[in-house]
């Protein structure tokens, strides 16, 4: 197992060359000139042309790249083309906000998502089960922001019991966490319930059942365990989408976080900040994704002895 | 009833002369369950509604017309579901909006479901070294946060109809990759499939009537909410100012660009909203159908 | 069982993790922190639609950092909301020959890190705005600064350059302390150092920017202790925490909440001119639009007003000349286009476009601009003219713009010096097609002449001349479609007192006080 781990943090370093080289091919070959950009609307042909080469635009872009990761190995990731911060502090200052958001929302998905799934499960096609799946498609169809709104003008306008932006407090965090945290609850509740309604029709849950094993073990013991498989799957896709995802709510909520800071950055084709804040993503995503893979391992003991091979 | 152990066997000999009526079959179980219908019709009339957009409002002096003096206007026997920031016609834009929404989001998932679920397959299928390769190039993929990856394609391609589709289906490759995967990893060494093996069938031939029928059931959850959250995803796309060429009409684009108006009028978001979530509604409703209606595991 | 509680356990360890991360992130309620009801208050909290980009006035020249920089340093020369030109820094100035000019400065006054003004801090200042690709241009008359003595400095431009005084009111012309620069070097825009009434404190990156009264300033201490910055995006949101009661001030409240904050029993709202123009430009060199009774049609067939009422809810003075009426030799004589679309399509017919023509219109996807966008594609519509708009990406919009790639566009321009140089010159003068601003690649060689003229004469009354016929000329041969100088609004608190707008955008909350 631990082989296996540090295997996969091996591979950390492919994935980090592969999305840098990607997002930095694509920041290379879309319309729209940095230079022009810092300079603005009126900006002599001169001056952006001897920007573009004291940037080092007009290098080959092969030469570029490497450039890049050769500073970046140093751990020097650049100056931002706008503000001419340092990329990593300034990252660094933000990505933390990002990363409580997504975690709380996260934790709030899971806790309602899993217990909400297995007894609409257990009990299919009962009140519960309706109200519960009918909660799951109000929580998937309510577009973000709408429901980020909506939430505002209750809680802060109307009662005046949250904040309405920013992160000024630890109660700062309880609207946007909701509002990021709502779709993945519904995706997370729907998935369990059906994951959970597959493995109670498999074969050993009737012996189980059929052996006189009471309904509550069937349900902890045999069924659960296999029927979080690819419910974890959906956790770990869904903290990415999250991470990721969470520019709209950022954005409403005027949260100071890192999805909102790479989106004005890809449209301000500021390439160091894009670059950053994608390594900082692409890297916790893979741990993610690794704890994902080790969590396969402890419920599902087959893929656990593949790995042991 | 046939017992346990017999039916893996069984299955995989009646599936070649029976492929026909499996499907009858399905449309026979499918057609028992009263909700998915009722998703069914609902799907039904929003296609047809697609389809004949033209008949009921005329697309240049309806649906794009602008009034300006009435603007914003509330439900009114001539504009049943009020006016816009235009004092163009919701309703006549809903209907075409219709069209634009369900095309998006189809397609969208229609791209992702069949280049994700066939990279997915065949890394679940074979394992070892092709595995590896496949997901640590979606893993890479997936380490680049949608909405980037959307929005560079967008802003690469142009923003239009098509590049939207092609955007949104694409960010979405890699899920559909590893849902398919870890359904397959859990089916493959299956009883059924061994049977299969053992009477000769080739790989292509297991993946295709064994392997996809089995992992279709999450793929089938997964999609119907795809379908949804692509016309979310466009929706979003719109929040930040990618969204589809006005004055097209489509409702993502319709709740997005309305949200200065949700505390004056209500009407400007609260259609283009509910029809978001009655399609989204149907296609749960149906996709939880075909769910039951396809498991194999369910044969009486 | 025991792997299941495992994973339970697992499960639990991630969620208590995750909140414990929530915990250790939240801050602790900051001192100062606007409550509402405090007994006194001296937090003013100013929410604006951006973070700023850097506090190095050199460094940049977007509204959002311009806002904030202005509370922390001063120019040489500065305007007032009236838009005339007073004492700053510079306690009085001279003119020596045509291209020569004499600069007293201000003695006893203290930069925030206790270093006094001196002349050396002035040269620094303005060779540093030279070699500043950014803010180079609204400098670039100058040729040299000399040191005379400590208070004393002597500015020579390389020609006669009568709008100096404007330029040097501009907030990009800020002075800085040499010292500060110098040791901050990169990080300086992070750690601004100024002689204005309020000094820097901290910057949460896309949060808030935290500053604090400066008891040394030269005019006297501030009214308010401290004034934060808040970056809230979205529109509706600066609405709201005016109403919660989380802002004092928010700038660009969207339209269609001034109502209601002007209704509002504890919140005014306050409306003022601004320097802006918006416009629709066209490519002059491109068919059709070199004909000129094309662009002449084309201004006929668009309802101005229309655009005013629906996008602007009325905020909104239709133009009728490239520079509004808030700046020097303004033509108020000169008779906007009126919307006649008989006419438009007469005049279409004589260029030879009976059946009108297919043409684009760029635009980024600014709301505003989306709205106008759609607006005028419905009303050239009836002319017969096909329309499709193309939203781009700012980067793009302005790379390809400056490559004359485009049929229309829409664009603004703030003239911010409330001179007419900075706002014709650059848009309309034929050295300046492209990325330096004349997108509609418009050329008229007696518009080149009188350009020139009023950017070199020092007399006033010669300079206005030369301005107000070069303005009759540009409306006559119509090169784009002059839209309207935008007013800008700010919702405030009642119990915010002594907020003045000023007319370029950036408003110095030093007079400000809580009731």
């Amino acid at each position: 197992m631990h082989k296996y781990i540090f295997r996969r943090l091996l591979l950390l370093i492919p994935v980090l060359l592969g999305v840098t080289f990607i997002v930095f091919t694509i920041m290379s070959f879309t319309p729209g000139d940095p230079a022009q950009l810092m300079l603005g609307e009126s900006a002599p042909p001169e001056a952006v042309e001897q920007l573009r080469a004291e940037m080092g635009l007009d290098d080959p872009f092969i030469v570029q790249y490497l450039r890049f990761v050769g500073n970046a190995i140093k751990g020097d990731f650049g100056r931002s083309y706008t503000t001419k911060r340092e990329v990593f502090s300034e990252i660094f200052a933000r990505f933390p906000n990002t990363l409580i958001l997504a975690a709380v929302g996260v934790a709030i998905a899971v806790a309602i998502g899993i217990p909400v799934g297995i007894i609409s499960a257990t009990r299919q096609y009962s009140l519960i089960d309706s109200i519960s799946m009918i909660g799951a498609l109000l929580g998937v169809s309510m577009p973000n922001f709408w429901l980020g709104l909506m939430l505002i003008l209750v809680f802060s306008v109307g009662l005046g019991w949250l904040p309405f932006a920013g992160f000024e407090s630890a109660k700062s965090i309880i609207l946007p966490a909701i509002t990021l945290g709502t779709g993945a609850a519904a995706i997370i509740t729907r998935m369990t319930r059906s994951s959970m309604l597959e493995v109670i029709r498999q074969d050993y849950i009737r012996t189980a059942r059929a052996k006189g094993v009471s309904e509550k073990k069937v349900v902890n013991k045999h069924a659960l365990k296999n029927a979080l498989i690819p419910v974890i799957t959906v956790v770990g896709l869904q903290f990415g989408y999250l991470l990721g995802g969470a520019v709209l709510t950022e954005t409403v909520f005027s949260w100071p976080g890192v999805g909102r800071l790479l989106v004005e950055a890809i449209r301000q084709k500021d390439t160091p900040t894009v670059l950053a804040s994608v390594v900082f993503m692409a890297t916790t995503f893979s741990f993610v994704n690794l704890l994902v893979d080790i969590l396969y391992a402890y419920v599902d003991p087959r893929i656990k002895s593949q790995y042991s091979k | 009833m046939t017992s346990n152990v017999a039916k893996g066997t069984m299955t995989v000999e009646k599936k070649k002369n029976k492929k026909r009526s499996q499907w009858a079959e399905v449309w026979r179980r499918l057609k028992k369950n009263k909700m998915a219908m009722l998703g069914l019709a609902i799907l039904t009339i929003l296609v047809l509604t697609a389809i004949f957009a033209d008949f009921i409002a005329d697309y240049d002096n309806v649906v794009i017309k602008q009034d300006l003096v009435n603007k914003l206007q509330g439900p009114s026997a001539e504009h049943p579901f009020g006016t816009d920031e235009f004092g163009r016609d919701i309703f006549a834009r809903m209907i075409h909006g219709a069209r634009v929404s369900l095309r998006v989001g189809i397609l969208a998932v229609g791209i992702s479901i069949i280049i994700g679920g066939t990279l997915g397959a065949i890394a679940g299928y074979y394992g070892g070294k092709l595995d590896n390769v496949i997901m640590r190039v979606m893993d890479i993929f997936l380490a680049i946060p949608s909405i980037l990856l959307a929005i560079a394609i967008v802003s690469a391609l142009g923003p239009s109809l098509m590049n939207l589709m092609i955007a949104i289906g694409i960010s979405s490759v890699p899920s559909y990759a590893r849902i398919v995967r870890s359904s397959v990893l859990s089916i493959r060494d299956q009883e059924f499939i061994e049977a299969a093996k053992a009477i000769g069938a080739n790989d292509l031939r297991i993946i295709l009537k064994h392997i996809i029928p089995n992992a279709l059931a999450p793929v089938i959850v997964q999609g119907t909410l795809g379908v949804a959250g692509a016309i979310l995803s466009t929706a979003g796309l719109s929040f930040i100012g990618l969204g589809i060429q006005p004055p097209a009409p489509e409702w993502g684009a319709m709740l997005a660009t309305g949200r200065p108006y949700l505390r004056y009028a209500w009407h400007v978001t609260t259609f283009p909203g509910l029809a978001i979530m009655i399609t989204i509604l149907a296609l749960n409703l149906v996709g939880d159908g075909l769910r039951d209606a396809l498991d194999p595991r369910l044969k009486q | 069982m025991i792997k299941n509680k495992k994973f339970i356990m697992i499960l639990s360890a991630i969620m208590v993790f995750a909140l414990v991360l929530s915990a250790c992130g939240t801050k602790p309620a900051e001192e100062g922190e606007p409550t509402g009801d405090k007994a006194v208050k001296d937090t003013l909290v100013i929410a604006q639609g951006a973070d700023a980009k850097s506090l190095d006035p050199h460094a940049t020249n977007d509204q959002p950092s311009s806002r904030v920089s202005k509370q922390i340093y001063n120019t040489l020369v500065e305007s007032t909301v009236d838009m005339e030109l007073v004492p700053g820094l510079a306690e009085s100035w001279n003119q020596v020959d045509e291209t020569t000019w004499e600069f007293n400065i201000r003695k006893g006054v203290k930069f925030h890190n206790g270093e006094e003004l001196k002349a050396s801090d002035v040269k620094f200042s303005i060779d540093r705005m030279l070699a500043s690709k950014k803010v180079a241009h609204i400098v670039e008359a100058i040729d040299s600064v000399e040191v005379i003595d400590d208070y004393k400095v002597i500015i020579k431009t390389k020609e006669p350059f009568g709008p100096l005084l404007a330029h040097l009111s501009h907030t990009a012309t800020s002075i800085v302390n040499e010292k500060a620069v110098t040791e901050a070097g990169e990080n300086y825009g992070q750690n601004p150092v100024g002689t204005g009434p309020f000094k820097f404190v901290s910057w949460e990156a896309g949060d808030k920017i935290t500053l604090e009264r400066f008891d040394d300033y030269y005019k006297g201490p501030a009214n308010v202790k401290t004034v934060v910055f808040r970056n809230i995006t979205e529109g509706t949101n600066r609405t709201i925490g005016l109403e919660t009661g989380e802002l004092d001030i928010a700038y660009e409240i969207e339209p269609i909440d001034k109502d209601r904050v002007a209704n509002h029993e504890k919140l005014q709202l306050i409306e003022g001119p601004s320097l802006s123009m918006a416009y629709i430009g066209m490519n002059n060199q491109k068919e059709p639009f070199n004909n000129e009774k094309v662009r002449k049609a084309i201004n006929y067939a668009i309802n101005v007003d229309d655009i005013i009422t629906a996008v602007l809810n009325g905020a909104g003075q239709k133009a009728n000349s490239p520079i509004g009426p808030r700046v020097f030799a303004h033509n108020d004589a000169l008779k906007p286009y009126e919307y006649d679309p008989a006419k438009a399509k007469e005049l279409l017919k004589e260029a030879g476009y009976e059946n009108g023509f297919q043409t684009t219109i760029w635009t980024n996807d600014n709301p505003v601009r989306m709205q106008i966008a759609q607006i005028v594609q419905a009303q050239l519509k009836e002319i017969g003219i096909d329309v499709a708009i193309e939203p781009l990406e700012w980067g793009s919009y302005l790379e390809r713009t400056a490559k004359g790639e485009h049929d229309m566009f829409i664009l603004g321009w703030v003239t911010v010096t409330a001179d007419p140089d900075y706002g014709l010159y650059a848009l309309y003068h034929s050295s300046q097609h492209g990325g330096a601003g004349n997108r509609n690649f418009y050329t008229n060689e007696e518009v080149d002449k009188l350009l020139e003229e009023g950017r070199t004469a020092i007399d006033p009354e010669k300079r206005t001349e030369a301005y107000k016929k070069a303005q009759e000329i540009i409306v006559n041969d119509a090169p784009d479609v002059l839209l309207y100088y935008g007013t800008q609004n700010v919702g405030a608190q009642k119990s915010v007192k002594g907020f003045e707008l000023h007319p370029a955008g950036h408003h110095s909350v030093y007079g400000v006080s809580f009731e």
